[in-house]
């Protein structure tokens, strides 16, 4: 970028996706394979945080759900690193979409095909804000294996939104998962006109920011 | 859905009252914004800032943290976490350490082939 003083050319870069869909289809088990480290994970037990609230009938195995976020990453090179943001999957806690989501290149939206309608109100978050995203079912155990075509019929899906097939407890598979969701945010950036295409979201530090900090910061040092 | 209550509604319905207390009742930092994934440190030879909640962090980030980890650690809510840690940021307390890209081909690609020859 033209505005960019060596220093801050030089230092590492960072990309983030979000891994979202309805409550228990896997969000916090997706985000754990990917990562390299231990994801922070902010949970609480089911027991106070869903009571009443949450159809846990069809994760029966289900003990915790996520209150705020998942939270993992992935050294691709030295110097670039991606990092992968499970949402949180009850309603209840959706005014935290923004804060996560803000600057992210995409989305996975994943699904239990079990309970398709889960995943309505994040396919249109995504959306409704031009995000890039890939549908992703969940290989649940009994969970029917409807074809693409169904699915897509069922959810409303543009042809240009892929569907793939994932098991989140897979690490090879879900990291093969991610692999799909970055082609598709390569297509989508490749085939927009402009480099930054008008509805994304805004770049997270602008230049003038930058500038106001570092003169902030020197005006301190030299005080 | 209600994914964009406004600010208010949020300081008003429970458990959002007391965190939204410390930013003033803003949900936006005069500084900026910063991404929750933001690794952040504190400045060298930055001094500790009075109010405690901003201490308190600016101490946390003697050693570099995620506005994310931040906001796990002193147990706020990510968006009062952005916001004061957007303050520091915007005062010279602390110090942003990447860059973060979100529309960048180039970056995209050297994601995609990284992830996927690994
Ligand atoms: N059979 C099967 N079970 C899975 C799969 N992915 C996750 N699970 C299980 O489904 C349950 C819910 O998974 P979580 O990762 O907690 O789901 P979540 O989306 O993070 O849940 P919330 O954050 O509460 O919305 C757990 O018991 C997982 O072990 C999968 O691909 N197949
Ligand atoms: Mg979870």
């Amino acid at each position: 970028m033209a505005f960019e003083t060596a220093e801050q050319a030089q230092r590492p870069v960072s990309a983030k996706v979000v891994v979202s869909g309805g409550f228990g289809v896997g969000k916090t088990t997706f985000v754990a394979a990917v990562s390299e480290i231990a994801p922070l994970r902010t949970e609480a037990q089911m027991t106070s945080a869903a009571t009443g609230v949450d159809d846990a009938t069809f994760v029966q195995e289900k003990t915790a759900t996520t209150v705020a976020m998942d939270f993992g990453k992935i050294t691709v090179e030295a110097g670039l690193v991606l990092y992968v943001f499970g949402t949180p999957g009850q309603d209840r806690f959706g005014f935290m979409w923004n804060d996560i989501t803000e600057g992210a290149l995409g989305a996975l939206v994943l699904v239990d095909s079990r309970r398709l309608d889960e995943c309505f109100n994040a396919i249109d978050y995504f959306e409704s804000r031009n995000i890039p995203f890939v549908v992703a079912l969940n290989q649940f155990d009994g969970a029917p294996m409807h074809n693409e075509a169904d699915i897509r019929e069922a959810l409303d899906l543009p042809a240009s939104v892929p569907i793939v097939r994932t098991d989140a407890r897979q690490s090879q598979y879900a990291t093969d998962t991610l692999v799909q969701l970055l082609a598709h945010i390569l297509e989508t950036l490749a085939a927009s006109a402009s480099p930054v295409p008008a509805q994304r979201p805004a770049p997270v530090v602008t230049t003038d920011m930058r500038d106001r900090a570092a003169n902030a910061l020197a005006a301190e040092r030299s005080a | 859905m209600g994914f964009e209550p406004e600010a208010e509604q949020l300081i008003e319905d429970g458990p959002m009252a007391r965190p939204y207390f410390l930013t003033g009742g803003r949900t936006r930092s005069d500084a900026g914004e910063l991404a929750v994934e933001a690794m952040v440190a504190a400045a060298p030879d930055s001094a500790p800032p009075a109010d405690a909640e901003l201490r308190a962090i600016h101490e946390l980030c003697q050693t570099p943290n995620s506005i994310a980890e931040i906001s796990a650690k002193r147990s706020l809510p990510l968006g009062v976490a952005r916001v004061l840690v957007a303050d520091l940021w915007g005062s010279g307390s602390l110090e942003v350490l990447e860059t973060t890209r979100s529309d960048d081909i180039a970056i995209v690609r050297r994601l995609l082939d990284g992830i996927r020859n690994r």
